[in-house]
């Protein structure tokens, strides 16, 4: 009889969580850049919760999609310098989004570091060009 | 208020030679034009280690993949050529041609709705002394002048930058113009407001464009 079926791709959960390992290292790579760990520390808390949040869709993922991000989890894996590491730290959660179909950029549960700078209005908010354009975009 | 011509020092005119290389007007046509989904694969690709497109076609497969739009296909495949044109000059090189390309795309995409669009310009005030840094791009109407300052990604959101910006816009209000100051960032809106939210400079006058609402610089003002 037939033995069990092996899975044609692996799961979605396999290949996020890997992204995900990987974005931490690349984090961690750039925080070797003493002045910039706050803003690594910054991206990190917006889009690593973002990233797993991929692995929630039910859809099981094409075998094009996870090797999309196999390939861009061995693009970072090869950067070696840390203000590269934090030019991908902004890039690489969207490159995955884009294979995935999903989305990390959620600007609305995005908030206000605790130890901010004291609160200023949005910068589109009251933005002249708002005005200017004379409505909500 | 006036705007005037940047005098050139030795950095602006090597950089003007990067400005004027057909590389960077082809590149931010390429992107002008371009969706959002190809602008991404142009920051990975510029920002990228590898110079093979293959693994690149792989990584996007909404761009390269068998249920791609052949016309979107052929476009994406030319913003992958052009911009590993210039991922290929070297780590050195290639920042200036990123920044460069980030000016041209915000001229492009603001010629799309105003004609009195320069570049390297300063901004003159009365009494004020004059910025020793120019901006990038300014769209010169007489009523509703604005200045934009364009970076390749968040890291460069700084206090000078948002300082230069936010006094310009006070100085003209000083003279009843109404000057719109914008920073026009080639990288994630997110990164961008996580960035400003650190800063302690004045920034609530400033407009944001980000990567993926690069296209609102091209809608018509009111």
């Amino acid at each position: 009889m037939s033995s069990q079926s092996e899975p044609t791709s692996p799961q979605p959960p396999d290949v996020i969580e890997r992204a995900a390992a990987a974005y931490r290292a690349l984090a961690d790579l750039a925080e070797t850049i003493e002045d910039e760990w706050q803003y690594v520390t910054d991206l990190v808390d917006a889009y690593l919760p973002g990233i797993r949040m991929l692995a929630g869709r039910d859809a099981e993922l094409e075998l094009e999609v996870v090797v999309a991000v196999d390939e861009a989890i061995a693009e970072i894996a090869s950067i070696t310098d840390p203000h590269k590491a934090i030019d991908w730290l902004s890039t690489f959660p969207h490159v995955v989004a884009l294979a995935v179909g999903g989305d990390v950029d959620r600007p609305s549960e995005v908030a206000p570091p605790d130890d901010a700078a004291p609160p200023e209005p949005e910068p589109d908010e009251d933005s002249p060009f708002r005005i200017l354009l004379g409505g909500d975009r | 208020m006036r705007f005037q011509d940047a005098a050139p020092d030795a950095r602006a005119v090597v950089y003007a030679g990067i400005q004027a290389d057909p590389l960077v007007a082809h590149v931010a046509s390429l992107l002008a034009e371009g969706m959002a989904a190809e602008r991404w694969l142009a920051r990975a690709v510029m920002n990228g280690e590898r110079t093979d497109p293959e693994p690149w076609r792989r990584i996007f497969p909404l761009l390269f993949g068998p249920a791609a739009d052949p016309a979107l296909r052929d476009h994406a495949a030319r913003v992958l050529d052009a911009s590993l044109g210039v991922a290929s000059r070297g780590d050195a090189a290639r920042s200036q041609y990123r920044g460069a390309i980030v000016e041209e795309l915000a001229a492009r995409l603001l010629a799309g709705r105003a004609t009195a669009v320069r570049r390297e310009r300063r901004v003159l005030f009365d009494g004020v002394r004059a910025e020793i840094h120019p901006y990038d791009v300014t769209v010169e109407s007489g009523d509703k002048p604005e200045v934009y300052d364009c970076k390749w990604g968040a890291r460069g959101i700084n206090a000078d930058v948002l300082n230069q910006l936010d006094d310009a816009r006070r100085h003209a209000a000083d003279e009843d113009v109404e000057l719109a100051v914008a920073i026009v960032v080639f990288d994630a809106r997110v990164s961008c407001e996580l960035r400003l939210a650190r800063s302690t400079a004045e920034h609530g006058g400033t407009w944001l464009v980000a990567l993926e609402g690069l296209d609102t610089l091209a809608e018509k003002r009111a």
